[in-house]
C-alpha cells in the first residue's frame, strides 16, 4: 500500500514523527521496532527502537501480538477496534482505546520485509459510545417501563399527529373495540363513536389541533359487543418550543357508571321538578342562607310573577301587607336558629284577591348541604268553612241559652199560678165538704197531680240552673261535710221512709269539684234511692267515696229498692223526663242532671241494677267512658 | 335608580389595612358616582347593597365581579327602584385593630348598623337581614369562630 507511492518533498519522517496517530515500523521476521514516532512512544515507551515487539510490547494488548506472526507469515493486513492499551501497574483512568492496524509491507524483491503499526487513539469515541449504549439500555428500561405502563393501566392511550391522523393506540383500544391490530386506526376510530356525538368530537379535536391546545371531553364509543359506553378522552401536545406541537398524546377512560349516575341524580331531579311542577300547591326551595333558589310552577301560575320577578325573597311581598314584616322576622329567625317555620297567612292571587296559606319550611339534608323545603298549602276554603261553622255554632250556643232562659222564665212564671192553684185548692178542701167518696178520690188526684206540677216546675228551674252553673269553680272539698248538708236537707224523707244511711268516706274524704254540681249529684242519687225504695223494705242506702286501682275518686251510691232494667249498664239512657218507674212521683229531671254534670266535668256514670233486688249508681269523676 | 345586592368570597382574608383601603377608595368613587348603600364583611364573606342610576351600577357591578380580590361573586338581585334608601355608602366588618376604626367615616362594627332604612321594602329588608346573616352568624356582636359557609345557590 506504501510501495509505489511517492513521497512529498517535505521531510517525511518530520511529519510521521508529529502524527497525532501512532505510527511504528515492525522490520524483519522478529519485527523489531524500527522508525517509532512520539504518539507511539507513549504506548510502546522509550528506546524501543532495535528491540523485537515480543519482548518490548509496553501497553499493546497481547490479542495483538498473538497475531503478529500470522500477519507477517501471510502478508494480510489486519486491524482492531478500540483495544484497550493499559499501563503496568493499570490505572483506571490512565486506560485508552486504540484503533490498531497492521500493515504488512514488502522489500524490492517483494518479500515480506516488515509491518507498519498504526494506532489511533479512540479514547474518546469509545467513552461516547459507551455512554451512547448506557443511555441506550436506561432507554430501554424506560421505554420497557413506559410499555408495561400504558399496556397495563385500566385505560387507552393513544397519540395522533397534527394531521389528526392517529399513529398509535395502546393494546387495550383493540380489546374494548374488538378490533383487529390490523385496523386503520384513523379510519375506524371516527366510525365508532355514537353518531350523535360525532361531529362535536371531531369539531373539537380539530379545534384543538388547530389552536394546539389539549382537549377533555366526553363521547360513546362503541365497545365490542356494539354498546356504546361513554368515556373521557383527554390530550395534551408535545411541545418542543418554539416549534408548534407536532404529537397529542391522550388517554380514554370509561365514564360510563359516573355518567350513567350522574344522568339518574339529574333525571331525579328533573322528575323532582316535573313532580314539583304539577303539584297544585305552592313550593320552593332555598339555601341554607334563606334564599329562595327554585319555585314551582303553580307559584308562579298562582302569583302571575317570574321567578326573576319574585327573586330570592319576593314570596314576602305576596303576603298581606299587615302581615309580610311579622312573616320576614319570623323566617330570618329560622334560618338563623334552623327551626322550621311555619305560619298562616293570606297570599295575594294574581287576580288581587287573598287566600289564606299555611306556610310550612323544614331544613334537610340534600347531600351534603342544608336546603329549605317549603310549601304554602291554600287554606282558604277551610277557613271560610270553618268560619260558617263558628257562626252556626254562636247561633246555636245562643238559641240554646234562649231557650234555657225561656224555660226558667216559664217554670218560674208558672210557679206563681201554682201556687195559688195549691192556696186555692187546700182553701175549697177546708172549706168545702165533699160527701161523694168518689169526689174524695178525686180531690186526692188533684192533690198529687199539682204536687207533680209544682215538682217539674222546679226542677227544670233546678236544670237550667245548673246548666248554667258548669262554670262553677272548682276547689278541694271535703266530701264528708257535703253529704252531710245533703243528707239533712233529706232527713224528712229518709226518717218518713225509715231508711238506713252508711257514709265511707275514709278511703277517698277529698275531691276537686265544683260545690254546686257536687251537691246536686250528691242530692240527686240519694233522693232517687229514697223515692225507688222496695216496698216490702226500708231502704238501706250505702254511699262509698273509693279511688280505683289507678287512683281515679269513684262515688258510689247503692240501695235495695226496686232496680232497673238495664239495657246496657256501661251505657245508661238519661233522658229528660224519661223514667222508669211510672207509677212513682217524679219528674225524671234527677238522673238526667247527673249525667250531664259529670259528663261535662269529664267523668262519667255507671249504673248496675238488678229489678227487685236494688240499685248501684258509681260516678267516676275524672274518667270519661 | 336601581339597587343590587351580590354576595361573595375573598380570595384571601381581608386585612384591616386592606379593608381600610376599600373603605376609603370605595367612599370616594361612590360619592363622586352617586353610589350609596352598604357592604358587609368577615372572615372572607362578603355581600354588598348598592344603588344608583342603572348604567352606573351596572358598570360598578361589572367591576366589582372582576376585582381579583374575591370570587364566586353571586349576584341576588338587580332591580329598578323608585328612591335611594341609603344614604351614604359605609361598610361594616371586625376589624383585628378596632381602635382606629372608631372615627373613620363610614365605617361601623357589625352589630352598631343602623336600623334598614324603611322606603326597603319589607322582601328587600329582609334579603339584606338573611344576608348579613349569612356573613356575620347569627350573632354579629361577636366574630363567629368559623366563618359560616357561604353556599351559592345552584
Ligand atoms: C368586595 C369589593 C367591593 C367593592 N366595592 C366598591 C364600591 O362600592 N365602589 C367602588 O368604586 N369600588 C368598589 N370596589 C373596588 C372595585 O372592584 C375596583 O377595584 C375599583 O372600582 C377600581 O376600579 P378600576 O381600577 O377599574 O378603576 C370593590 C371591590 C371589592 C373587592
Amino acid at each position: 500500500m506504501l510501495r509505489g507511492s511517492r513521497m512529498p518533498n517535505i521531510p517525511f519522517s518530520q511529519l510521521l514523527r508529529q502524527l497525532p496517530a501512532g505510527v511504528a515500523t515492525l522490520e524483519g521476521p522478529e519485527l523489531r521496532f524500527g522508525f517509532v514516532n512520539e504518539a507511539m512512544r507513549a504506548l510502546v515507551g522509550e528506546n524501543a527502537e532495535g528491540q523485537p515487539i515480543a519482548q518490548h510490547p509496553g501497553q499493546l494488548p497481547t490479542a495483538l501480538l498473538d497475531v503478529l506472526p500470522q500477519v507477517y507469515a501471510t502478508g494480510k493486513p489486519y486491524t482492531a477496534k478500540a483495544c484497550l492499551c493499559t499501563p503496568q501497574p493499570a490505572a483506571k483512568q490512565d486506560c485508552r482505546y486504540f484503533d490498531l492496524a497492521l500493515e504488512p509491507y514488502s522489500d524490492e524483491q517483494d518479500q515480506p520485509a516488515g509491518l507498519l503499526l498504526l494506532a489511533i487513539d479512540v479514547s474518546e469515541q469509545e467513552a461516547a459510545r459507551q455512554q451512547a449504549h448506557e443511555l441506550a439500555l436506561v432507554t430501554r428500561h424506560l421505554d420497557a417501563r413506559l410499555r408495561v405502563l400504558t399496556e397495563t393501566a385500566p385505560l387507552i392511550t393513544y397519540t395522533s399527529d397534527a394531521q389528526g391522523r392517529c399513529i398509535y393506540a395502546s393494546p387495550q383500544w383493540y380489546r374494548f373495540t374488538g378490533q383487529p391490530p390490523t385496523a386503520d386506526l384513523t379510519a375506524i376510530w371516527p366510525l365508532l363513536i355514537h353518531p350523535e356525538d360525532r361531529l362535536r368530537v371531531l369539531y373539537e379535536a380539530e379545534t384543538a389541533r388547530r389552536t394546539g391546545t389539549g382537549w377533555n371531553y366526553e363521547y360513546r364509543l362503541r365497545r365490542f359487543d356494539g354498546q356504546y359506553r361513554w368515556v373521557l378522552s383527554r390530550a395534551l401536545p408535545e411541545v418542543h418550543p418554539p416549534d408548534p406541537p407536532v404529537y397529542w398524546h391522550g388517554a380514554l377512560t370509561e365514564v360510563h357508571d359516573q355518567r350513567e349516575l350522574a344522568d339518574a341524580l339529574r333525571r331525579g331531579e328533573a322528575e323532582l321538578r316535573f313532580l314539583a311542577d304539577s303539584i297544585p300547591e305552592l313550593i320552593w326551595t332555598a339555601t341554607a342562607e334563606g334564599f329562595i333558589d327554585y319555585y314551582n310552577r303553580y307559584t308562579t301560575d298562582y302569583s302571575g310573577l317570574t321567578k326573576d320577578e319574585l327573586g330570592p325573597t319576593g314570596w314576602v311581598s305576596l303576603l298581606h301587607p299587615s302581615e309580610q314584616a311579622e312573616a320576614a322576622r319570623r323566617w330570618v329567625q329560622c334560618v338563623a336558629s334552623g327551626e322550621a317555620y311555619e305560619g298562616e297567612y293570606r297570599m295575594r292571587r294574581l287576580d288581587g284577591a287573598y287566600r289564606w296559606h299555611i306556610i310550612r319550611a323544614r331544613q334537610l339534608a340534600d347531600g351534603a348541604v342544608l336546603r329549605w323545603f317549603g310549601a304554602c298549602t291554600d287554606v282558604h276554603d277551610q277557613n271560610l268553612l270553618r268560619q260558617v261553622l263558628q257562626t252556626q255554632y254562636d247561633e246555636l250556643a245562643r238559641a240554646h241559652h234562649d231557650l234555657d232562659t225561656f224555660v226558667y222564665a216559664a217554670s218560674h212564671d208558672l210557679r206563681q199560678p201554682a201556687l195559688n192553684l195549691r192556696g186555692l185548692f187546700d182553701e175549697l178542701r177546708r172549706t168545702a165538704t165533699f160527701t161523694d167518696p168518689e169526689q174524695a178520690l178525686l180531690l186526692g188526684m188533684v192533690d198529687g197531680a199539682l204536687t207533680q206540677f209544682d215538682n217539674t216546675l222546679h226542677d227544670l228551674a233546678v236544670t237550667v240552673q245548673t246548666q248554667r252553673a258548669q262554670q262553677d269553680p272548682v276547689e278541694v272539698l271535703d266530701l264528708g261535710l257535703i253529704l252531710e248538708e245533703v243528707l239533712l236537707g233529706l232527713r224528712p224523707q229518709a226518717i218518713q221512709r225509715e231508711a238506713v244511711l252508711d257514709v265511707d268516706v275514709a278511703e277517698a274524704p277529698g275531691l276537686v269539684y265544683g260545690r254546686a254540681n257536687l251537691r246536686s249529684v250528691v242530692h240527686n242519687l240519694v233522693s232517687n234511692a229514697l223515692k225507688f225504695a222496695h216496698p216490702g223494705r226500708p231502704p238501706h242506702i250505702r254511699l262509698r267515696s273509693y279511688h280505683t286501682p289507678d287512683g281515679e275518686p269513684v262515688f258510689e251510691v247503692q240501695d235495695n229498692g226496686l232496680g232497673m232494667e238495664m239495657a246496657d249498664s256501661s251505657n245508661p239512657v238519661f233522658q229528660l223526663f224519661v223514667r222508669q218507674h211510672s207509677h212513682i212521683e217524679g219528674t225524671g229531671v234527677g238522673l238526667y242532671l247527673v249525667q250531664r254534670i259529670v259528663r261535662s266535668h269529664g267523668g262519667h256514670v255507671k249504673v248496675a241494677s238488678t229489678l227487685g233486688e236494688g240499685t248501684t249508681f258509681s260516678i267516676y269523676w275524672t274518667r270519661p267512658a | 335608580m336601581k339597587h343590587i345586592v351580590y354576595i361573595s368570597r375573598a380570595v384571601r382574608p381581608l386585612s384591616d389595612r386592606d379593608l381600610e383601603e376599600l373603605l376609603t377608595q370605595s367612599r370616594r368613587d361612590n360619592a363622586r358616582n352617586g353610589i350609596t348603600g352598604v357592604l358587609f364583611y368577615s372572615h372572607g364573606n362578603i355581600a354588598q347593597l348598592f344603588e344608583g342610576e342603572p348604567a352606573i351600577a351596572d358598570s360598578l357591578f361589572e367591576r366589582i365581579a372582576r376585582d381579583g380580590r374575591h370570587s364566586h361573586v353571586h349576584k341576588l338581585i338587580d332591580r329598578p327602584i323608585a328612591a335611594r334608601s341609603f344614604t351614604g355608602w359605609s361598610m361594616a366588618f371586625h376589624p383585628l385593630e378596632p381602635a382606629g376604626f372608631a372615627t373613620l367615616e363610614g365605617f361601623f362594627l357589625p352589630h352598631h348598623v343602623p336600623a334598614l332604612p324603611e322606603t326597603l321594602s319589607i322582601a328587600d329588608a329582609m334579603l339584606v337581614e338573611l344576608v348579613r346573616l349569612a356573613v356575620f352568624g347569627a350573632d354579629p356582636t361577636q366574630p363567629p369562630q368559623a366563618a359560616p359557609p357561604v353556599q351559592l345557590g345552584s
